[in-house]
């Protein structure tokens, strides 16, 4: 292959991801914010979502698709959540034992999910949508009507006169679990991206020292890391975040520690003999089959960790800097979509993804989500209109996504029928 | 191997035999009790052991009033005393609450120990004067009740029909002006019987006039507000601005503004609050535009504070105050301490014994809970307790004994069952036949709830039929009918454009709408056939995708019709358009008819007829012939000659098509078109419809069309009416539809999908 076809093929396989990063870039220049806001709201929301997005990779990895059913993950935390709000449980041990609910739960739906997703192989990203939505209906009746009646719940937590749950329960104040985990430590952006840039060259020299990766690469990355700490030095970039226009952005360390550590979990996993079944599955059910691994048996393991994972990330997300209030019944409704949607922005498709898929994808999706809205009214006079841009959007990624797995999969069919037929021949 | 599956599928069987055996058994153990406790209804002992209930109702109800005066006096006194006292300021709230609570409770007790025994000595008199009693309140509670009916049905005709009440009831229009103005529309109004109605509604119309002018003005106050913050970037200019100052700089950057002077208040407002947060270097959060849109249409309730009672009901009343005077007297013979009651006490003491003795029927359940909640109970010795509580049961075990009945039968039968309507449909029909019986048992009336599901068969059958050539040509649930339906909206909107009405609107939005969605449906057809094995997934997307597109669309389409569009900022279809004065219920009215009181929708029935007969015949059709095989059996189909590709465009199209005639059906039996994200989930409802009706993802005929979309709405209005009087709030019959919908499709899906892969 040529150097001008492999390029090629890179910029089509990146269509999207390279689509957004035009469209983000416009739409920043074009909305007028100030960029130290948007930097320092982009890096928020990043923190807030990076965690359930990365819990999408192994369903991925293991062939079954974007799995929407995390919302169903994001259910069982707020169940964790809501009776640890009961409990009066505050700060970080009331994160923790959200957590410690979310595990069982996340596990135990997980497992049914993975049972009924069994039942319809190849159709897993719509049967995880659906029964996404027909959980939300079981979470309603859980929520509305078990709930403070047959589950006797506190007063604060539940409707005075009525049956049910509150509509939105604060976490700020007594409840004490806002910023629980966001709060510990802060340090400054930059501060934090000199260490990651050391970090990486330290560990290119490592590898290369142990003989893992060539000199090349070495090189490559002692240069990118270089260019990394170089560019950020620049006092025009720098002056974005280290506070001389606007504030200092700082980053919630606990928090990236807790990302960094969903990314290291989802790489090492791939390298343990659990990581290579999921591969095999993932790459053919038959082969997977005839090598003696129970196929149906990974597919649920892949969608326990999964469900679990997001689980944690609504937790993540809910006492993240910024959000304060749980919306009861809505929380959770938007979750499969943007997740799934950030995902493939960041270049995955429905059958690959990797961890740095997964951070830029929800990078380049939230730029636009922070400046869509102003964006459109300076452009149509109407903030409306960008809200609406960024429903077509969510979905419409989804959609152009699967179209081309679904394309290039017929097309590979095709190829293959051909090759089989010549060898026939 | 096969031996062993053979071995446990008839240990099955018998399985589910035995399970049905008992379940027969102990529906005959139930149907027997119950049948013991109709005899016992009919016995004189019941009949007086009842009556004496109803005299201890009547006096503990007597005595409540006058207890809960003493508890409450006793707290206001712990209270005073508790504020004399100078460690007052110490006690926390909670703690004086909790004293005063105990004192009260003391009282109470105390009370109703002086009370628990009333010694009654003219029993006769008491007896008489009770009777009197529930008699006339009887009397008027029938009238009333008849009188509640007819009001109620002139009630809705007018909010369901009129949709601008500012012109039917304009400031400068006298009464006479507003009642013809009504009757145009109810010509009920007009009846001689009716007169004393009159009055009412004319305030009616005019309370809903001065409502929706306020509500006119608080949208377009809020738009101004929006257009505003949407113009002016930067806000830190204003800063320092007050009052008319502030006022001439924002006339000065948004000219438009000028039009608003009316809201000139809350524009400033507003201004101040982003004035301030510009200042502080923060930005105003901006109310997000709502998911659902803002406005929302429900199901209309009767409001009875608009009811005035004719003369004739006027005297009953006149007579149960006559009543109340003559029982009050004989209560103050027995509890002296009555007549310490005065005003409000004695008005509810009136009311309170009124709905003792008048609970809406005199039905023995009925008389009996509502005897045993004002602690009756107490007067019976055990014997006639047991025997009244048995009695009073015997429906709630007639309708249980009848549900342990047929879910014997399913048993029993499930084999021939299952195999000649699938699981699915047999559980829903089973369902839905309890539903009715239960309906019986909250006494909602059967026949008007039949009525509704006729309607709404009309409102979704064409949308379900749609479902039908996408699943016949082999694309599956065609998920992306919502194409068709905004093509038919479009369709609709176009008609409102240019002031169109009657039929002729009807049919130019549909042919319109089937028009735009022709070469929508074409190309969706052919990214289809380019997806086969994916397409349920890519067209639930595509559906979805192409909704937020239309979002946009109809913000930017140029419509400029003042009707249609948002006023202020001139420009952006609204959200929900009211067809009356189009076509609103157009089809449903024409040639309808009243039997056993159902409101049967000629018009719309006919229609859905005649498209499901257009359907049936084009399925035996040679292209129908074709286009089924070709979904059916593929590879068949091309050995065959037959253009697999063209067959599901063909499919696709007509899908899409009739989807776009569908949605406007579905509008007109509603009264309203509703854009944006209103059609995203119409796709799913017609699925789960056609699931029902026991289609499968690559099966379907006319009569699964039929069945399902009358077994899914006869749940949903079924399940509607019972949730609501289960549970107050509604709440769950929603539950209820996410769940079935949702759970059916899934079900569909197991049964298609497995090891589809590889």
């Amino acid at each position: 292959m040529t150097n001008q076809n492999k390029a090629l093929a890179h910029i089509s396989k990146y269509a999207v991801t390279y689509l957004f990063i035009a469209l983000s870039v416009s739409f920043i220049i074009v909305s007028g914010l100030d960029i130290n806001y948007v930097a320092s709201q982009l890096l928020l929301r990043l923190n807030r979502n990076a965690f359930i997005v990365l819990a999408l990779i192994i369903p991925i990895i293991a062939g079954m698709g974007i799995n929407f059913a995390i919302t169903i993950g994001a259910m069982a935390a707020q169940i964790g959540l809501l009776l640890t709000i009961n409990w009066g449980v505050t700060g970080l041990p009331g994160i923790m034992l959200a957590a410690a609910i979310t595990l069982p739960l996340g596990s135990f739906f997980g497992f049914l999910i993975g049972k009924l997703l069994n039942k319809m192989k190849g159709q897993e990203t719509i049967g995880s949508l659906i029964l996404g939505y027909f959980a939300n209906g079981a979470y309603q009746l859980l929520f509305l009507f078990i709930f403070g009646t047959i589950i006797p719940l506190n007063d604060n937590v539940t409707i005075v006169g009525a049956s049910g749950v509150q509509n939105t329960l604060n976490l700020t104040g007594q409840v004490g679990l806002y910023t629980a985990v966001d709060g510990i430590a802060h340090i400054p952006f930059l501060t934090a991206l000199y260490i990651g840039a050391g970090v990486l060259a330290l560990a290119g020299v490592l590898q290369f020292v142990r003989k893992k990766i060539t000199s090349k690469r070495l090189i490559v990355t002692l240069a990118l890391s270089a260019a990394l700490a170089g560019i950020f030095s620049l006092p025009p970039v720098a002056s974005i975040f280290n506070g001389s226009h606007g504030r200092v952005i700082r980053l919630p360390l606990v928090t990236w520690m807790m990302i960094l550590l969903l990314c290291l979990f989802n790489s090492t996993i791939m390298r343990t003999r659990l990581g290579q079944k999921f591969r095999a599955v993932g790459q053919s059910q038959t082969v997977a089959n005839a090598s003696g691994i129970n196929v149906d048996r990974t597919r649920v393991i892949a969608i326990m960790i999964s469900t679990v994972l997001a689980g944690w990330g609504q937790i993540m997300f809910m006492q993240s800097d910024g959000i304060g209030t749980f919306q009861t019944y809505a929380a959770h409704e938007q979750v499969g979509l943007y997740a799934g949607a950030a995902i493939l922005v960041g270049g995955a498709s429905i059958d690959r993804a990797t961890n740095l898929q997964a951070l830029v994808g929800t990078f380049l999706f939230h730029s636009l989500f922070i400046t869509a809205q102003s964006a459109a009214s300076a452009m149509f006079g109407d903030s409306a209109v960008g809200e609406y841009f960024r429903a077509f959007l969510s979905y419409g990624v989804i959609a152009v996504a699967l179209i081309m797995y679904a394309w290039r999969s017929a097309q590979q069919r095709k190829a293959g029928q051909l090759s089989l037929a010549e060898e026939t021949k | 191997m096969s031996e062993h599956v053979a071995g446990k599928a008839e240990k099955k069987r018998g399985s589910r035999f035995w399970a049905s055996i008992v379940l027969f058994a102990l529906a005959g153990i139930l149907l027997a009790v119950s049948i013991g406790g109709y005899i016992l209804r009919g016995s004189a002992s019941t009949r007086a052991n009842l009556d004496r209930m109803r005299t201890s109702a009547v006096l503990h109800t007597a005595t409540e009033g006058l207890v809960d005066n003493i508890a409450q006096e006793a707290r206001s006194e712990k209270l005073k005393e508790l504020r004399a006292d100078k460690n007052f300021r110490k006690r926390g709230l909670d703690e004086v609450n909790s004293i005063c609570d105990a004192a009260m409770e003391e009282a109470r007790a105390e009370a109703e120990k002086l009370y628990s025994n009333p010694v009654v000595e003219d029993e006769a008199a008491l007896e008489s004067a009770i009777e009197n009693m529930e008699g006339v309140l009887s009397t008027s509670g029938k009238l009333e009740d008849k009188e509640h009916a007819v009001y109620g049905e002139i009630y809705l005709d007018l909010v369901d029909n009129i949709s601008a009440w500012t012109e039917v009831a304009a400031p400068d229009m006298d009464d006479d002006a507003i009642i013809a103005a009504l009757a145009s529309t109810a010509p009920a109004l007009l009846d001689e019987d009716n007169a004393h109605l009159k009055p009412g509604f004319v305030k009616l119309a005019k309370d809903l006039a001065a409502n929706q002018q306020a509500a006119l003005d608080a949208e377009m106050q809020g738009q101004s507000v929006s257009m505003m913050t949407g113009a002016i970037a930067d806000w830190a200019e204003f800063s320092g601005l007050e009052g008319d100052a502030l006022w001439e700089k924002l006339i000065g950057e948004v000219p438009e503004l000028e039009e608003s002077e009316r809201f000139k208040d809350a524009l400033l407002e507003a201004a101040k609050t982003h004035i301030a947060a510009a200042e502080s270097g923060e930005t105003v959060p901006e109310a997000a535009a709502s998911e659902e849109g803002a406005e929302t249409v429900s199901e209309t309730q009767v409001n009875y504070s608009y009811f005035i009672p004719s003369e004739e009901l006027a005297k009953d009343i006149q007579n149960n105050e006559d009543a109340f005077e003559a029982l009050d007297t004989q209560l103050v013979k027995i509890i002296p301490d009555l007549c310490e009651l005065t005003g409000k006490l004695q008005d509810s003491l009136r009311t309170n014994l009124e709905k003792v003795l008048w609970p809406g029927s005199l039905d023995f359940t009925t008389l009996y809970n509502t005897y045993m909640a004002r602690k009756a109970g107490g007067v019976l010795s055990g014997g006639a307790s047991t025997a009244l509580k048995l009695a009073s049961l015997a429906e709630t075990l007639l309708l249980a004994s009848i549900a342990l009945l047929l879910l014997g039968l399913v048993l029993f039968f499930w084999d021939s069952l299952t195999r000649r309507f699938g699981v699915p449909r047999t559980i829903i029909a089973l369902f839905f036949i309890y539903l009715c019986l239960l309906a019986e048992q909250y006494n909602i009336s059967v026949r008007m709830m039949l009525g509704n599901v006729l309607e709404r068969m009309t409102m979704y059958g064409v949308l379900v039929l749609a479902m039908m050539p996408g699943i016949q040509c082999g694309i599956g649930l065609n998920m992306g009918m919502t194409i068709g339906c905004i093509s038919g909206l479009l369709g609709i909107v176009l008609s409102l454009q240019f002031n169109m009405t009657g039929f002729g609107a009807l049919l130019f939005a549909c042919a319109s709408g089937a028009v735009i969605s022709l070469p929508l449906g074409w190309a969706y057809s052919k990214l289809l056939n380019r997806m086969k094995g994916n397409e349920m997934t890519i067209s639930t997307y595509v559906g979805f995708s192409f909704v937020s597109l239309m979002c946009i669309g109809w913000m930017m389409l140029p419509f400029n019709n003042p009707k249609i569009i948002w006023l202020l900022s001139g420009r952006g279809l609204r959200v929900t358009h009211s067809l009356l004065g189009s076509f609103a219920h157009l089809l449903d009215n024409f040639l309808s008819f009243k039997v056993f009181g159902i409101n049967v929708p000629t018009g719309g029935l006919l229609f859905l007829g005649v498209c499901c007969g257009m359907m049936w015949l084009f399925s035996r059709s040679r292209t129908g012939i074709a286009m089924t095989a070709a979904g059916s059996n593929p590879r068949f189909a091309e050995a065959s000659g037959i253009n697999v590709n063209r067959m599901r465009t063909v499919g696709t199209v007509l899908s899409t098509m009739i989807a776009a005639v569908g949605i406007v059906i579905y509008s007109q039996a509603f009264g309203y078109a509703q854009l944006y994200t209103a059609p995203r989930q119409l796709g799913f409802i017609a699925s789960s419809a056609i699931l029902i009706g026991g289609a499968t993802v690559s099966k379907a005929k006319v009569s699964h069309v039929l069945i399902g979309v009358f077994l899914f709405e006869g749940v949903l209005v079924f399940g509607q009416q019972i949730a609501n009087s289960v549970v107050a709030g509604g709440g769950l019959s929603e539950v209820m539809r996410i769940m079935i919908s949702n759970g059916i499709i899934l079900y569909a899906l197991t049964q298609s999908g497995g090891g589809r892969r590889d």
